[in-house]
């Protein structure tokens, strides 16, 4: 009984197995599509934001009061994923933008993000949930 | 579905008494709240409806018929009126299937979105008062998502808003059983913010919202791609590239609708534009290979590639396979014949 639907079964599973070898081998060969074309536009933004955040000079300044490496911290930047940039450059939005002369309270709102951001990029804390830890 | 929204004036007072001294509260807790300060809502609703230079002080977004929605169904009714306004003949009975979850009681956001695709429409998602009242203005009718009960107590309710009036200070829209409704901007923003203002544009694929942003605008067109929709996606991305000619997502766009519809000629042309525009960008190059390939230039489509290749990026092994493929075969008839050829054995 096993022996004589074995032959039948195993040609179906071969056979299926390379149809699914196919259609994988066209998927890749496709077309950029533009969701991934605006996905890649947005990362590239988010990183270049995330960048310049990081070199502002009130956020290199609490870098320094906290004995962060700004070089370093600027290394993991470049090692994050989309998603992690995404989720930080949201974060950002609910920043003010300008960071000083809006008051003492929003300026510590942005301290302690920089502090925690950077202490969780440079792996001493784990506060965001979306910085990787690469060690 | 209603839930009590009318309170008398002692009542409003006694409120707003109320709201100051937790206004001065959460002054304090600043730091804590900040996500919600900035989440593009009041907190606190004003009376009057914002005024804006150059907005009429009264508008009726026209031609939007009214169906009365049955136990449950607001998501149903709201999305047939928005769909039938914009040329989609069609009744809530056939859209429930489509975007009601009977586990849930109601219509998520998200499907009553998907269900604008499906029928050929772009779905535009808006948050806050000032787009909502300049859609209206420019005739768009608005979907908007209410809470009419509490927080801890939800009772929600999808409504359509087609007209305000600044002098009365009246939102106007037609919900559950009642056409053109007229709720004072005051009891429509306090149920409209517990769901952070959450209002959705339905719109033939040619007609840009009156605050239109490029980004959301391109990706809302994007997902009319996904569902197959390539000349309404084509229509799309043409009235993005009419606001915003230097767009480089919506010449990219274009480009794959264009060639999806089997127009090479013009879908290089697009994606030829989207290379000047980002000359450091492989993707660009990477779909003109393609399309090249199966003009026949081969010779084109293998610079492309190549130039694809060297640009690098996240995507750089696409690029190569790309080049691969350009390399191996030659001509696109070989292509096609190669595909068909395991399908032909399927069917013996």
């Amino acid at each position: 009984m096993l022996q004589k639907i074995i032959k039948p079964v195993s040609f179906l599973l071969v056979f299926s197995f390379l149809l699914l070898d196919l259609s994988v081998h066209a998927a890749k060969a496709q077309m950029i599509d533009t969701s991934t074309v605006l996905a890649a536009q947005r990362t590239e933004t988010d990183r270049a934001r995330v960048a310049a955040f990081l070199g502002r000079e009130d956020v290199r300044k609490v870098m320094v009061q906290q004995g962060v490496d700004a070089a370093e911290a600027q290394k993991r930047v470049a090692s994050l994923s989309d998603a992690e940039l995404a989720k930080i450059s949201k974060t950002m939005d609910q920043l003010p933008a300008g960071g000083d002369g809006i008051g003492a309270i929003v300026g510590a709102a942005v301290f302690i993000f920089v502090v925690l951001l950077i202490t969780d990029l440079l792996g001493l804390t784990h506060v965001f949930s979306f910085v990787n830890h690469h060690r | 579905m209603f839930f009590p929204l009318s309170t008398t004036t002692a009542k409003r007072q006694a409120n707003s008494r109320f709201l100051q001294a937790g206004n001065r509260m959460i002054a304090g807790l600043l730091f804590l709240a900040l996500p919600l300060f900035l989440s593009g809502c009041a907190l606190f609703p004003a009376e009057r409806l914002p005024l804006a230079p150059g907005r009429p002080d009264k508008a009726m977004a026209a031609g939007v018929p009214f169906f009365a929605q049955e136990e449950l169904q607001c998501g149903p009714a709201a999305l047939a009126m928005a769909l039938n306004w914009s040329g989609v003949a069609v009744q809530p009975a056939d859209l429930t299937p489509e975007v009601f979850t009977p586990g849930l009681k109601g219509s998520l956001q998200s499907a009553l979105l998907g269900a604008a695709r499906r029928h050929g429409r772009v779905g535009y998602p808006i948050a806050g008062s000032e787009p909502l009242l300049a859609e209206v203005a420019a005739g768009h009718p608005v979907i908007v998502l209410l809470n009419l009960g509490f927080s801890w107590y939800p009772k929600w309710h999808y409504g359509v808003v087609i007209g305000y009036d600044q002098e009365q200070g009246e939102v106007i829209l037609h919900s559950g059983l009642t056409a053109s409704e007229h709720l004072s901007y005051r009891v429509f923003l306090n149920t409209w913010q517990r769901s952070e203002c959450w209002g959705l544009l339905v719109l033939p694929p040619d007609r840009l919202p009156a605050t239109a942003e490029e980004e959301p605008w391109l990706a809302a067109v994007a997902g009319l791609e996904r569902t197959g929709q390539w000349k309404g996606a084509a229509a799309g991305y043409g009235a993005a590239l009419k606001r915003w000619p230097e767009s480089f997502g919506a010449w990219m766009g274009i480009g794959n609708s264009r060639y999806q519809l089997h127009d090479l000629a013009a879908s290089a042309e697009a994606f030829r534009r989207a290379t000047l525009l980002q000359p450091k960008n492989g993707i660009p190059f990477n779909n003109l290979a393609q399309v090249l390939n199966e003009q026949g230039k081969r010779k084109e489509a293998l610079a492309s590639a190549q130039r694809a290749v060297e640009l690098g990026g996240p995507l750089l092994a696409n690029f190569r396979q790309t080049l691969e493929e350009i390399k191996a075969k030659p001509a696109h008839k070989n292509v096609r014949k190669h595909k068909k050829h395991p399908s032909r054995r399927t069917a013996n």
